[in-house]
């Protein structure tokens, strides 16, 4: 079942320093301008359809990477305000409240028209 | 306060490449400078002070509102946050969801965030704004190096909101 499908509309001009953390922040377009600066800008603005949970796949365009760990407010974050924090730790235990984390691996490129899809499996 | 410090330079110190290379871009309204706002509040309000709550990291803050620095900015899901609301309260400035409409940074006394400890704990710091954090997040990602004791306060709760006399 997909969860939550988005598609990236803009790239804020601060994204790229959380990427290089290996981080990627999405907001929706309804955020503040001030928080649209730290992410990928999407458009979905409906609440995800189930809970994000670990095991549930993350596929951002052609990847897909299985979801290790989920903050205790990251699906909060995600139905009220359109907002993610993927994090590409390899962390069984999310760091933060917030985080969503996946595998170690390189953050992919992404640009406006890219595809955020979070689905079980 | 000296173990933060001295945690806090050794990571800022470990990421200068970051302020060169990709220097965030200030917008020409902000005070991007370490906020000094005054502990006197304007003609019409009064001031509160905000302290950490449980798991909570900074502070404490002190919130002085005026006739220019009046909003409280509730940047939260589902509306005025009753922190946000309790500040407003307090101090006599005006609740203000971030989510519904646009307001100026110099316009803002207190940013109320409900952030897990990521993205919007540093926006707001990094705009010269004070923040209130209703989640008990320490600061971590690249907006780190703006956030202080001095401008951030987090895991705060209504009851961590008191009136200044």
């Amino acid at each position: 079942m997909t969860k939550y499908q988005a598609t990236i509309q803009s790239v804020g001009e601060l994204a790229g320093e959380f990427i290089a953390e290996g981080i990627l922040v999405f907001f929706a377009t309804n955020a503040p301008e001030e928080l649209q600066e730290t992410a990928l800008v999407h458009d979905c603005t409906s609440e995800p359809a189930a809970p994000v949970q670990p095991g549930d796949f993350v596929r951002l365009d052609q990847h897909a990477y299985e979801v290790l760990a989920v903050g205790k407010v990251a699906n909060e974050n995600l139905k009220n305000l359109g907002h993610l924090v993927l994090k590409f730790n390899g962390l069984k235990e999310p760091e933060m409240d917030g985080d969503v984390t996946l595998p170690a691996v390189p953050v992919p490129d992404l640009g406006p028209g890219s595809t955020l899809i979070i689905e079980d499996r | 306060m000296g173990l933060w410090d001295s945690m806090k330079k050794a990571l800022v110190g470990s990421a200068p490449e970051q302020t060169t290379t990709a220097k965030p871009a200030s917008s020409p309204e902000s005070n991007n400078q370490p906020v000094a706002p005054s502990a006197q509040p304007g003609e019409g309000f009064k001031a509160c002070r905000i302290e950490q709550g449980t798991k909570g990291w900074g502070g404490p803050l002190v919130i002085a509102p005026n006739k220019t620095r009046r909003l409280v900015y509730s940047v939260t899901g589902g509306g005025i946050h009753p922190v946000a609301q309790k500040i407003a309260e307090l101090t006599g400035a005006e609740p203000f969801d971030g989510f519904k409409s646009k307001a100026d940074f110099s316009e803002i006394a207190v940013a109320v965030i409900d952030c897990g400890g990521t993205a919007r704990v540093g926006v707001y710091p990094m705009k010269g704004v004070l923040t209130v954090d209703v989640h008990g997040a320490t600061p971590s990602g690249p907006l780190m190096k703006y956030i202080n004791e001095q401008n951030f306060v987090s895991g705060v709760k209504p009851e961590n909101v008191h009136p200044v006399e």
